[in-house]
Protein backbone atom coordinates (compact mmCIF):
# COMPACT_ATOMS: atom_id res chain seq x y z
CA UNK A 1 0.00 0.00 0.00
CA UNK A 2 1.30 3.75 -0.51
CA UNK A 3 3.08 5.13 2.03
CA UNK A 4 0.21 7.01 3.94
CA UNK A 5 1.30 9.46 6.64
CA UNK A 6 -2.21 11.02 9.14
CA UNK A 7 -0.38 13.67 11.48
CA UNK A 8 -2.18 15.04 14.78
CA UNK A 9 -1.28 18.84 15.63
CA UNK A 10 -3.18 20.05 19.03
CA UNK A 11 -2.34 22.89 21.27
CA UNK A 12 -3.46 26.15 22.71
CA UNK A 13 -5.02 28.61 20.34
CA UNK A 14 -2.59 31.08 19.49
CA UNK A 15 0.18 28.44 19.56
CA UNK A 16 0.48 28.34 15.89
CA UNK A 17 -0.93 24.84 15.45
CA UNK A 18 -3.02 25.65 12.09
CA UNK A 19 0.22 27.26 11.00
CA UNK A 20 2.56 24.18 11.42
CA UNK A 21 -0.89 21.84 9.43
CA UNK A 22 -1.32 24.18 6.36
CA UNK A 23 2.50 24.65 5.89
CA UNK A 24 3.22 20.68 6.24
CA UNK A 25 0.59 20.12 3.39
CA UNK A 26 1.19 23.27 1.44
CA UNK A 27 4.99 21.67 1.07
CA UNK A 28 3.27 17.93 0.65
CA UNK A 29 1.25 19.51 -2.24
CA UNK A 30 4.51 21.25 -3.68
CA UNK A 31 6.30 18.26 -4.10
CA UNK A 32 3.52 16.45 -5.52
CA UNK A 33 1.90 14.37 -3.42
CA UNK A 34 -1.58 14.50 -2.49
CA UNK A 35 -2.40 16.42 0.58
CA UNK A 36 -5.19 17.48 2.73
CA UNK A 37 -5.35 19.80 5.73
CA UNK A 38 -8.58 20.66 8.04
CA UNK A 39 -8.25 22.26 10.84
CA UNK A 40 -11.21 21.64 13.80
CA UNK A 41 -13.05 24.89 13.51
CA UNK A 42 -15.60 25.90 15.91
CA UNK A 43 -17.83 29.62 16.89
CA UNK A 44 -15.25 30.80 19.15
CA UNK A 45 -12.79 33.12 18.55
CA UNK A 46 -10.19 32.58 20.52
CA UNK A 47 -9.44 30.11 23.68
CA UNK A 48 -9.80 26.27 23.70
CA UNK A 49 -7.83 23.47 21.80
CA UNK A 50 -6.90 24.19 18.45
CA UNK A 51 -6.14 20.66 16.47
CA UNK A 52 -5.20 20.60 12.56
CA UNK A 53 -5.19 17.11 10.93
CA UNK A 54 -3.22 16.55 8.09
CA UNK A 55 -2.20 13.77 5.88
CA UNK A 56 0.33 13.32 3.16
CA UNK A 57 0.19 10.50 0.69
CA UNK A 58 1.23 9.35 -2.56
CA UNK A 59 -2.20 8.53 -3.50
CA UNK A 60 -5.60 9.94 -3.16
CA UNK A 61 -6.61 10.52 0.38
CA UNK A 62 -9.83 9.51 2.20
CA UNK A 63 -12.10 11.44 4.63
CA UNK A 64 -10.62 14.50 5.83
CA UNK A 65 -10.31 13.69 9.52
CA UNK A 66 -9.17 10.33 10.94
CA UNK A 67 -9.45 8.08 14.00
CA UNK A 68 -5.85 6.97 14.67
CA UNK A 69 -2.17 9.36 13.64
CA UNK A 70 0.92 8.40 13.03
CA UNK A 71 2.29 11.22 14.86
CA UNK A 72 0.66 13.51 17.36
CA UNK A 73 2.14 16.73 18.02
CA UNK A 74 0.51 17.66 21.55
CA UNK A 75 1.69 21.17 22.82
CA UNK A 76 -0.20 21.49 26.07
CA UNK A 77 -1.82 19.75 28.98
CA UNK A 78 -4.88 20.39 27.64
CA UNK A 79 -3.80 19.09 24.05
CA UNK A 80 -2.50 16.12 25.76
CA UNK A 81 -5.89 14.89 26.89
CA UNK A 82 -7.56 16.50 23.74
CA UNK A 83 -5.12 13.74 21.15
CA UNK A 84 -5.34 10.71 23.15
CA UNK A 85 -8.33 9.14 21.40
CA UNK A 86 -6.10 9.40 18.39
CA UNK A 87 -3.02 7.68 19.68
CA UNK A 88 -2.56 3.93 18.93
CA UNK A 89 0.50 1.06 19.41
CA UNK A 90 1.94 2.73 16.17
CA UNK A 91 1.73 5.93 17.11
CA UNK A 92 4.64 8.83 17.59
CA UNK A 93 3.50 10.65 20.24
CA UNK A 94 4.72 14.28 20.87
CA UNK A 95 4.59 16.26 23.57
CA UNK A 96 6.08 20.06 24.75
CA UNK A 97 8.49 18.73 27.68
CA UNK A 98 9.14 22.10 28.90
CA UNK A 99 5.65 22.51 29.45
CA UNK A 100 4.22 23.42 33.08
CA UNK A 101 1.85 25.82 32.36
CA UNK A 102 0.22 27.24 29.03
CA UNK A 103 2.79 29.01 26.79
CA UNK A 104 2.52 32.94 26.74
CA UNK A 105 0.70 33.27 23.33
CA UNK A 106 1.58 35.85 20.83
CA UNK A 107 -1.09 36.08 18.60
CA UNK A 108 0.95 36.26 15.46
CA UNK A 109 -0.44 33.52 13.18
CA UNK A 110 -0.72 33.00 9.64
CA UNK A 111 -4.07 32.30 7.59
CA UNK A 112 -6.93 30.31 9.21
CA UNK A 113 -6.83 30.27 12.92
CA UNK A 114 -9.68 28.20 14.50
CA UNK A 115 -10.24 26.69 17.41
CA UNK A 116 -12.06 23.98 19.21
CA UNK A 117 -14.45 23.31 22.19
CA UNK A 118 -15.79 19.85 23.00
CA UNK A 119 -14.32 16.76 21.23
CA UNK A 120 -17.48 15.50 19.24
CA UNK A 121 -15.95 12.22 18.37
CA UNK A 122 -15.90 10.83 22.38
CA UNK A 123 -19.87 10.99 21.95
CA UNK A 124 -19.73 9.92 18.34
CA UNK A 125 -17.18 7.61 18.94
CA UNK A 126 -19.54 5.25 20.93
CA UNK A 127 -21.41 4.45 17.70
CA UNK A 128 -19.74 1.40 16.54
CA UNK A 129 -16.44 2.20 18.56
CA UNK A 130 -15.53 1.96 21.82
CA UNK A 131 -15.17 5.68 23.17
CA UNK A 132 -11.64 6.79 24.90
CA UNK A 133 -11.87 9.07 27.67
CA UNK A 134 -9.08 11.96 28.19
CA UNK A 135 -7.52 12.56 31.62
CA UNK A 136 -4.71 14.73 30.97
CA UNK A 137 -1.68 11.91 31.43
CA UNK A 138 0.43 10.44 28.74
CA UNK A 139 -0.59 8.19 26.76
CA UNK A 140 0.75 4.74 27.67
CA UNK A 141 -0.46 2.81 24.88
CA UNK A 142 1.36 5.12 22.25
CA UNK A 143 4.81 3.08 20.11
CA UNK A 144 7.01 6.11 21.16
CA UNK A 145 7.00 9.24 23.71
CA UNK A 146 9.32 12.31 22.64
CA UNK A 147 9.41 14.77 24.88
CA UNK A 148 10.94 17.97 23.23
CA UNK A 149 11.67 21.13 25.43
CA UNK A 150 10.54 23.59 22.89
CA UNK A 151 8.99 26.61 24.42
CA UNK A 152 11.94 25.96 26.63
CA UNK A 153 14.48 26.59 23.54
CA UNK A 154 12.13 28.88 22.09
CA UNK A 155 12.28 31.49 25.33
CA UNK A 156 15.66 31.07 25.69
CA UNK A 157 17.79 30.57 22.72
CA UNK A 158 15.31 31.99 20.05
CA UNK A 159 12.32 34.00 20.29
CA UNK A 160 9.00 32.79 21.60
CA UNK A 161 7.29 33.51 18.54
CA UNK A 162 9.07 30.78 16.76
CA UNK A 163 7.95 28.14 18.72
CA UNK A 164 5.89 26.41 16.21
CA UNK A 165 8.92 26.43 13.56
CA UNK A 166 11.08 24.63 16.23
CA UNK A 167 7.44 22.10 16.60
CA UNK A 168 7.50 22.02 12.85
CA UNK A 169 11.10 21.07 12.31
CA UNK A 170 10.60 18.66 14.59
CA UNK A 171 7.29 16.95 13.24
CA UNK A 172 8.93 17.17 9.66
CA UNK A 173 12.39 14.90 10.79
CA UNK A 174 10.13 12.76 12.50
CA UNK A 175 7.21 12.28 9.68
CA UNK A 176 10.58 12.57 6.86
CA UNK A 177 7.53 12.77 4.46
CA UNK A 178 8.86 15.79 3.13
CA UNK A 179 12.06 17.57 2.30
CA UNK A 180 13.26 20.60 4.70
CA UNK A 181 13.98 23.09 1.50
CA UNK A 182 10.24 22.59 0.18
CA UNK A 183 8.87 23.26 4.00
CA UNK A 184 11.70 26.67 3.72
CA UNK A 185 10.04 27.24 0.05
CA UNK A 186 6.71 27.12 1.61
CA UNK A 187 7.74 29.01 4.29
CA UNK A 188 8.94 31.77 2.17
CA UNK A 189 5.84 32.03 -0.08
CA UNK A 190 3.84 32.57 2.81
CA UNK A 191 5.97 35.40 4.61
CA UNK A 192 7.75 36.40 1.47
CA UNK A 193 6.87 39.87 2.26
CA UNK A 194 7.83 39.89 5.91
CA UNK A 195 11.16 38.27 5.05
CA UNK A 196 11.99 40.64 2.23
CA UNK A 197 10.48 43.66 5.12
CA UNK A 198 13.06 42.14 7.81
CA UNK A 199 15.52 39.85 7.00
CA UNK A 200 16.58 38.47 10.64
CA UNK A 201 12.95 37.07 10.38
CA UNK A 202 13.57 34.81 7.84
CA UNK A 203 17.30 33.87 9.68
CA UNK A 204 14.88 33.33 12.79
CA UNK A 205 11.91 31.04 11.25
CA UNK A 206 14.98 29.25 9.40
CA UNK A 207 16.93 28.30 12.95
CA UNK A 208 13.92 27.57 14.52
CA UNK A 209 13.01 24.74 11.86
CA UNK A 210 16.94 23.84 12.07
CA UNK A 211 16.80 23.36 16.22
CA UNK A 212 13.60 21.39 15.64
CA UNK A 213 14.96 18.63 13.56
CA UNK A 214 17.47 18.90 15.78
CA UNK A 215 15.94 18.36 18.61
CA UNK A 216 14.12 15.21 17.54
CA UNK A 217 17.13 14.35 15.91
CA UNK A 218 18.72 14.40 19.83
CA UNK A 219 15.26 12.59 21.09
CA UNK A 220 15.48 10.11 18.54
CA UNK A 221 18.99 8.81 18.65
CA UNK A 222 17.91 8.63 22.66
CA UNK A 223 16.19 5.81 22.37
CA UNK A 224 18.61 4.42 19.59
CA UNK A 225 16.42 4.38 16.58
CA UNK A 226 17.54 7.37 14.80
CA UNK B 1 -10.56 41.84 -19.01
CA UNK B 2 -7.79 39.44 -17.84
CA UNK B 3 -8.15 36.09 -18.88
CA UNK B 4 -8.95 33.46 -15.27
CA UNK B 5 -6.70 31.03 -15.82
CA UNK B 6 -3.37 31.42 -17.87
CA UNK B 7 -3.13 27.41 -18.38
CA UNK B 8 -4.21 24.25 -16.85
CA UNK B 9 -2.72 24.58 -12.76
CA UNK B 10 -2.66 22.42 -10.25
CA UNK B 11 -3.50 24.64 -7.20
CA UNK B 12 -4.01 24.11 -3.51
CA UNK B 13 -6.64 25.63 -1.95
CA UNK B 14 -9.20 25.37 0.43
CA UNK B 15 -13.21 24.07 -1.11
CA UNK B 16 -14.64 28.00 -0.56
CA UNK B 17 -12.19 29.29 -3.08
CA UNK B 18 -12.31 26.49 -5.52
CA UNK B 19 -15.93 27.49 -5.51
CA UNK B 20 -15.22 30.85 -6.07
CA UNK B 21 -12.88 30.33 -9.14
CA UNK B 22 -15.27 27.83 -10.40
CA UNK B 23 -17.85 30.99 -10.62
CA UNK B 24 -16.15 32.90 -11.49
CA UNK B 25 -14.56 30.64 -15.06
CA UNK B 26 -18.67 29.22 -15.63
CA UNK B 27 -19.16 32.86 -16.50
CA UNK B 28 -21.45 33.59 -13.24
CA UNK B 29 -21.35 37.83 -13.23
CA UNK B 30 -23.15 38.22 -9.86
CA UNK B 31 -23.43 36.71 -6.43
CA UNK B 32 -26.00 37.44 -3.90
CA UNK B 33 -25.17 36.44 -0.09
CA UNK B 34 -25.71 36.68 2.71
CA UNK B 35 -22.92 35.20 4.65
CA UNK B 36 -22.92 32.04 7.08
CA UNK B 37 -20.45 29.35 8.27
CA UNK B 38 -18.59 27.64 6.78
CA UNK B 39 -19.26 28.83 3.03
CA UNK B 40 -18.57 32.77 4.16
CA UNK B 41 -15.10 32.64 2.56
CA UNK B 42 -16.90 31.94 -1.09
CA UNK B 43 -18.25 35.42 -0.82
CA UNK B 44 -14.76 36.34 0.62
CA UNK B 45 -13.18 35.50 -2.22
CA UNK B 46 -15.50 35.96 -4.63
CA UNK B 47 -15.50 39.91 -4.07
CA UNK B 48 -11.75 39.58 -4.41
CA UNK B 49 -11.81 37.95 -7.81
CA UNK B 50 -15.11 40.17 -8.77
CA UNK B 51 -13.63 43.66 -9.65
CA UNK B 52 -11.03 41.82 -11.42
CA UNK B 53 -13.11 40.20 -14.23
CA UNK B 54 -15.78 42.94 -14.19
CA UNK B 55 -18.32 41.08 -12.07
CA UNK B 56 -20.27 41.82 -9.36
CA UNK B 57 -21.46 41.27 -5.58
CA UNK B 58 -24.60 42.56 -3.63
CA UNK B 59 -24.79 41.55 -0.06
CA UNK B 60 -28.26 41.45 1.14
CA UNK B 61 -29.87 41.58 4.35
CA UNK B 62 -30.88 37.71 4.73
CA UNK B 63 -30.86 34.51 2.99
CA UNK B 64 -34.43 35.58 1.94
CA UNK B 65 -33.70 38.17 -0.21
CA UNK B 66 -30.46 36.82 -1.52
CA UNK B 67 -32.34 34.18 -3.37
CA UNK B 68 -34.61 36.84 -4.76
CA UNK B 69 -32.02 38.82 -5.84
CA UNK B 70 -30.27 35.38 -7.52
CA UNK B 71 -33.68 35.26 -9.18
CA UNK B 72 -34.02 39.12 -9.89
CA UNK B 73 -30.29 38.92 -11.64
CA UNK B 74 -31.56 35.95 -13.45
CA UNK B 75 -34.64 38.00 -14.85
CA UNK B 76 -32.53 40.63 -15.88
CA UNK B 77 -30.64 38.25 -17.99
CA UNK B 78 -27.41 37.74 -15.37
CA UNK B 79 -25.90 34.34 -14.39
CA UNK B 80 -26.16 35.10 -11.06
CA UNK B 81 -25.82 32.51 -8.10
CA UNK B 82 -25.35 32.24 -3.99
CA UNK B 83 -23.88 30.29 -1.44
CA UNK B 84 -25.57 29.25 1.89
CA UNK B 85 -25.99 26.41 4.70
CA UNK B 86 -28.07 25.28 7.53
CA UNK B 87 -30.59 27.23 8.50
CA UNK B 88 -29.78 29.70 5.51
CA UNK B 89 -30.66 26.24 3.24
CA UNK B 90 -33.97 26.67 4.91
CA UNK B 91 -34.70 30.67 4.21
CA UNK B 92 -33.63 29.57 0.93
CA UNK B 93 -36.64 27.17 -0.22
CA UNK B 94 -38.76 30.11 -0.49
CA UNK B 95 -36.72 31.57 -3.65
CA UNK B 96 -35.63 27.50 -4.67
CA UNK B 97 -39.68 27.14 -4.90
CA UNK B 98 -40.32 29.90 -6.82
CA UNK B 99 -37.24 29.67 -9.47
CA UNK B 100 -38.98 26.14 -9.67
CA UNK B 101 -42.46 26.80 -10.68
CA UNK B 102 -41.37 30.05 -12.79
CA UNK B 103 -38.82 27.70 -14.38
CA UNK B 104 -35.42 30.44 -13.22
CA UNK B 105 -32.49 29.07 -13.42
CA UNK B 106 -30.43 29.53 -10.35
CA UNK B 107 -27.14 27.97 -8.93
CA UNK B 108 -27.00 27.73 -5.36
CA UNK B 109 -23.67 26.22 -2.73
CA UNK B 110 -25.18 24.66 0.11
CA UNK B 111 -21.56 24.04 2.69
CA UNK B 112 -23.74 21.71 4.97
CA UNK B 113 -23.21 22.31 9.01
CA UNK B 114 -24.83 20.84 11.73
CA UNK B 115 -28.85 21.01 12.40
CA UNK B 116 -31.66 21.43 13.23
CA UNK B 117 -31.21 25.11 13.40
CA UNK B 118 -27.84 26.78 14.73
CA UNK B 119 -26.35 23.54 16.00
CA UNK B 120 -22.87 23.43 14.52
CA UNK B 121 -21.06 25.48 12.03
CA UNK B 122 -19.00 22.46 10.70
CA UNK B 123 -20.07 19.71 8.83
CA UNK B 124 -23.19 17.06 8.46
CA UNK B 125 -24.84 15.71 5.95
CA UNK B 126 -28.11 16.57 7.23
CA UNK B 127 -29.50 19.28 4.69
CA UNK B 128 -30.07 16.25 1.97
CA UNK B 129 -33.79 16.32 2.65
CA UNK B 130 -34.09 20.11 2.22
CA UNK B 131 -31.95 20.50 -0.78
CA UNK B 132 -33.88 17.36 -2.42
CA UNK B 133 -37.57 18.06 -1.10
CA UNK B 134 -37.41 21.52 0.64
CA UNK B 135 -40.05 23.94 -0.05
CA UNK B 136 -43.70 23.62 -1.17
CA UNK B 137 -43.55 21.55 -4.47
CA UNK B 138 -42.15 18.62 -6.07
CA UNK B 139 -38.52 18.61 -5.53
CA UNK B 140 -37.85 19.89 -9.24
CA UNK B 141 -34.02 20.94 -9.33
CA UNK B 142 -30.39 19.35 -9.73
CA UNK B 143 -28.55 18.53 -6.91
CA UNK B 144 -25.08 17.61 -7.11
CA UNK B 145 -23.45 15.78 -3.99
CA UNK B 146 -19.79 16.71 -4.56
CA UNK B 147 -16.81 14.65 -2.57
CA UNK B 148 -13.75 16.70 -3.29
CA UNK B 149 -12.05 20.10 -4.47
CA UNK B 150 -11.88 18.95 -7.86
CA UNK B 151 -15.23 17.68 -8.53
CA UNK B 152 -16.93 21.30 -6.44
CA UNK B 153 -14.78 23.11 -9.59
CA UNK B 154 -15.93 20.60 -12.40
CA UNK B 155 -19.93 20.68 -10.75
CA UNK B 156 -20.18 24.23 -10.10
CA UNK B 157 -19.52 24.62 -13.61
CA UNK B 158 -21.52 21.76 -14.63
CA UNK B 159 -24.43 23.64 -12.50
CA UNK B 160 -24.39 26.57 -14.09
CA UNK B 161 -24.79 24.81 -17.56
CA UNK B 162 -27.46 22.58 -16.52
CA UNK B 163 -29.62 25.21 -14.53
CA UNK B 164 -29.36 27.12 -17.52
CA UNK B 165 -29.83 24.73 -20.13
CA UNK B 166 -32.81 23.01 -18.13
CA UNK B 167 -33.79 26.27 -16.63
CA UNK B 168 -34.42 24.35 -12.97
CA UNK B 169 -32.53 25.43 -9.95
CA UNK B 170 -29.11 23.38 -9.12
CA UNK B 171 -27.57 22.78 -6.01
CA UNK B 172 -24.03 22.19 -5.34
CA UNK B 173 -24.05 20.23 -1.94
CA UNK B 174 -20.45 20.17 -0.47
CA UNK B 175 -19.96 20.41 3.61
CA UNK B 176 -18.26 22.36 6.19
CA UNK B 177 -15.15 19.70 5.58
CA UNK B 178 -14.60 20.22 2.04
CA UNK B 179 -15.43 23.99 2.41
CA UNK B 180 -12.63 24.38 4.78
CA UNK B 181 -9.72 22.12 3.78
CA UNK B 182 -7.04 22.48 1.87
CA UNK B 183 -6.62 20.07 -1.22
CA UNK B 184 -5.10 19.78 -4.92
CA UNK B 185 -7.09 20.41 -7.82
CA UNK B 186 -6.63 21.54 -11.23
CA UNK B 187 -7.62 24.53 -12.79
CA UNK B 188 -9.14 25.49 -15.99
CA UNK B 189 -10.92 27.56 -18.51
CA UNK B 190 -13.93 25.07 -19.38
CA UNK B 191 -13.89 26.73 -23.45
CA UNK B 192 -10.87 25.29 -23.41
CA UNK B 193 -11.75 21.96 -22.69
CA UNK B 194 -14.23 22.12 -24.91
CA UNK B 195 -16.80 22.86 -22.69
CA UNK B 196 -19.56 25.10 -24.30
CA UNK B 197 -20.78 27.63 -21.48
CA UNK B 198 -24.62 28.34 -22.42
CA UNK B 199 -25.62 32.01 -22.51
CA UNK B 200 -27.88 33.77 -20.12
CA UNK B 201 -30.49 35.64 -21.32
CA UNK B 202 -33.19 38.66 -20.34
CA UNK B 203 -36.33 36.48 -19.16
CA UNK B 204 -38.17 40.01 -19.27
CA UNK B 205 -37.56 43.58 -20.33
CA UNK B 206 -36.55 42.24 -23.73
CA UNK B 207 -36.66 45.21 -26.65
CA UNK B 208 -40.30 45.46 -28.98
CA UNK B 209 -43.82 45.16 -27.84
CA UNK B 210 -44.80 42.01 -26.38
CA UNK B 211 -47.28 39.99 -28.39
CA UNK B 212 -47.00 41.93 -31.58
CA UNK B 213 -42.98 42.21 -32.23
CA UNK B 214 -41.96 38.92 -29.87
CA UNK B 215 -43.68 36.27 -27.43
CA UNK B 216 -44.98 38.29 -24.14
CA UNK B 217 -42.75 36.29 -21.46
CA UNK B 218 -45.34 34.80 -18.90
CA UNK B 219 -43.45 33.57 -15.66
CA UNK B 220 -46.45 32.58 -13.38
CA UNK B 221 -46.05 31.13 -10.04
CA UNK B 222 -49.64 31.50 -9.24
CA UNK B 223 -52.89 30.04 -10.97
CA UNK B 224 -56.31 30.90 -10.23
CA UNK B 225 -57.64 27.88 -11.18
CA UNK B 226 -56.92 24.02 -10.14
CA UNK B 227 -56.52 22.67 -13.50
CA UNK B 228 -54.67 25.39 -14.36
CA UNK B 229 -51.92 25.20 -11.95
CA UNK B 230 -52.36 20.41 -12.79
CA UNK B 231 -51.60 21.44 -16.48
CA UNK B 232 -48.50 23.66 -15.52
CA UNK B 233 -47.36 20.86 -13.28
CA UNK B 234 -47.85 17.95 -15.10
CA UNK B 235 -45.62 19.64 -17.82
CA UNK B 236 -43.26 20.82 -15.72
CA UNK B 237 -43.12 17.29 -14.59
CA UNK B 238 -42.23 15.70 -17.63
CA UNK B 239 -39.58 18.14 -18.90
CA UNK B 240 -37.71 17.41 -15.43
CA UNK B 241 -38.04 13.63 -16.14
CA UNK B 242 -36.77 14.34 -19.65
CA UNK B 243 -33.78 16.21 -17.95
CA UNK B 244 -33.68 13.32 -15.61
CA UNK B 245 -32.51 10.86 -17.72
CA UNK B 246 -29.93 13.16 -19.62
CA UNK B 247 -28.47 14.42 -16.40
CA UNK B 248 -28.10 11.49 -13.63
CA UNK B 249 -24.42 10.93 -12.68
CA UNK B 250 -23.22 8.24 -10.25
CA UNK B 251 -20.18 6.46 -9.40
CA UNK B 252 -19.82 2.93 -8.47
CA UNK B 253 -17.13 0.35 -8.24
CA UNK B 254 -15.91 -3.64 -7.59
CA UNK B 255 -19.59 -4.43 -8.13
CA UNK B 256 -19.38 -7.69 -10.06
CA UNK B 257 -18.48 -9.95 -7.40
CA UNK B 258 -19.57 -7.98 -4.48
CA UNK B 259 -21.02 -9.85 -1.48
CA UNK B 260 -21.49 -5.99 0.38
CA UNK B 261 -22.23 -2.98 -1.06
CA UNK B 262 -20.85 0.29 0.74
CA UNK B 263 -23.40 3.18 -0.16
CA UNK B 264 -22.58 6.76 0.44
CA UNK B 265 -22.71 10.36 -0.88
CA UNK B 266 -19.95 13.60 -0.36
CA UNK B 267 -17.50 13.36 1.41
CA UNK B 268 -18.24 9.89 3.14
CA UNK B 269 -18.13 8.22 0.22
CA UNK B 270 -14.19 8.80 0.05
CA UNK B 271 -14.28 7.16 3.35
CA UNK B 272 -16.37 4.35 1.70
CA UNK B 273 -13.62 3.63 -1.29
CA UNK B 274 -11.14 3.86 1.18
CA UNK B 275 -12.69 1.36 3.13
CA UNK B 276 -13.52 -0.63 0.28
CA UNK B 277 -9.82 -0.73 -0.78
CA UNK B 278 -8.48 -1.74 2.16
CA UNK B 279 -10.95 -4.83 2.57
CA UNK B 280 -10.57 -5.92 -1.00
CA UNK B 281 -6.91 -6.11 0.23
CA UNK B 282 -7.58 -8.25 3.01
CA UNK B 283 -9.95 -10.73 0.37
CA UNK B 284 -13.52 -9.39 1.37
CA UNK B 285 -15.76 -9.02 -1.26
CA UNK B 286 -16.77 -5.41 -0.97
CA UNK B 287 -18.01 -2.82 -3.69
CA UNK B 288 -19.28 0.88 -3.36
CA UNK B 289 -21.88 2.74 -4.70
CA UNK B 290 -22.55 6.27 -5.16
CA UNK B 291 -25.52 8.99 -6.33
CA UNK B 292 -23.29 12.02 -7.46
CA UNK B 293 -27.04 13.89 -8.25
CA UNK B 294 -29.07 13.49 -5.58
CA UNK B 295 -32.37 15.14 -7.41
CA UNK B 296 -32.62 13.68 -10.05
CA UNK B 297 -31.72 10.28 -8.32
CA UNK B 298 -29.91 7.38 -9.93
CA UNK B 299 -32.47 4.91 -9.45
CA UNK B 300 -32.33 2.67 -12.45
CA UNK B 301 -28.40 2.60 -11.77
CA UNK B 302 -28.96 1.70 -8.32
CA UNK B 303 -31.66 -1.06 -9.12
CA UNK B 304 -28.82 -2.82 -11.48
CA UNK B 305 -26.33 -2.67 -8.73
CA UNK B 306 -29.42 -4.33 -6.24
CA UNK B 307 -29.88 -7.26 -9.11
CA UNK B 308 -26.15 -8.04 -8.39
CA UNK B 309 -25.85 -7.79 -5.36
CA UNK B 310 -28.77 -6.69 -2.34
CA UNK B 311 -26.57 -6.25 0.71
CA UNK B 312 -26.09 -3.02 1.75
CA UNK B 313 -24.13 -0.88 4.31
CA UNK B 314 -24.91 3.01 4.03
CA UNK B 315 -23.06 5.11 5.85
CA UNK B 316 -24.03 8.97 6.33
CA UNK B 317 -23.45 11.83 8.73
CA UNK B 318 -27.06 12.22 9.48
CA UNK B 319 -29.86 10.16 10.18
CA UNK B 320 -31.34 8.21 7.35
CA UNK B 321 -31.59 11.29 4.98
CA UNK B 322 -29.73 9.65 2.08
CA UNK B 323 -31.41 6.41 3.31
CA UNK B 324 -34.68 8.08 2.59
CA UNK B 325 -33.86 8.32 -0.90
CA UNK B 326 -32.49 5.49 -1.20
CA UNK B 327 -34.97 3.38 -0.01
CA UNK B 328 -37.63 4.95 -2.61
CA UNK B 329 -35.25 4.28 -5.45
CA UNK B 330 -35.46 0.12 -4.60
CA UNK B 331 -38.87 0.62 -3.91
CA UNK B 332 -40.67 -3.17 -4.58
CA UNK B 333 -36.91 -4.33 -5.25
CA UNK B 334 -35.66 -7.42 -2.68
CA UNK B 335 -32.64 -6.26 -0.19
CA UNK B 336 -31.05 -8.71 2.07
CA UNK B 337 -29.59 -7.14 4.54
CA UNK B 338 -29.32 -3.05 5.08
CA UNK B 339 -27.40 -1.67 7.64
CA UNK B 340 -26.55 1.81 8.63
CA UNK B 341 -23.53 3.71 10.04
CA UNK B 342 -25.75 6.91 10.79
CA UNK B 343 -23.66 9.57 12.83
CA UNK B 344 -25.62 13.07 12.35
CA UNK B 345 -23.09 16.49 12.21
CA UNK B 346 -19.74 14.37 12.73
CA UNK B 347 -17.04 12.58 9.93
CA UNK B 348 -16.84 9.02 9.02
CA UNK B 349 -13.80 7.61 8.72
CA UNK B 350 -12.63 4.20 6.61
CA UNK B 351 -11.08 3.13 9.90
CA UNK B 352 -14.24 2.50 11.52
CA UNK B 353 -16.14 1.63 7.91
CA UNK B 354 -13.59 -1.14 8.11
CA UNK B 355 -13.99 -2.23 11.93
CA UNK B 356 -17.82 -2.31 11.33
CA UNK B 357 -17.45 -4.55 8.66
CA UNK B 358 -14.37 -6.69 10.01
CA UNK B 359 -16.88 -7.01 12.95
CA UNK B 360 -19.97 -8.48 10.80
CA UNK B 361 -17.83 -11.73 10.15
Amino acid sequence: MAKLIKIAIAGEGGQGVQSIGDILAEAGNEEGKEALYIPNFGIEQRGGVSLAFVQISEEQIGSPKFQSADIVIALSERAVARTLQYVTKDTLFVYDSSLIAPPEVVDEVIGLQAYDTVAPEAQAGKIGRKAKSGHGELPENAKRLIGIPATAVAQQELHPRVFNMIILGATVRAAGIVEMKTIEKALESKLGKKFTDNPKLRELNFSALQKGVQLMDAALREEGQA
Amino acid sequence: MDKLIQEEKRVFMTGNEAVAWAAVAAGAEIMNGYPITPQNEIMHYWTRLAPKFNKKFLQTEDELSAGFTTIGSVLGGKKAFSATAGPGTTLFQEPLSMAEMMRIPMVLVVQQRGGPSTATVIYSQQEVNMVTFGGNGEGWRIVYSTSSHQELYDYTIKAFDMAWKYRFPAIILGDGYQAKMRESLLMYNPEERGIELVQPEAFVGKPGLPGRDRPASHLRNAFSVEEELFDAAMSIQREYDQMASEIIEADQQQIEDAQLVIVAHGVVSRAAVAAMNRLRAKGLKVGYFRPITLRPFPEKQLQAVAASCNNFLLVESALGQLARLFKEALFNVPVKTFQTIYKPGVGITAEEIVEYIEALG
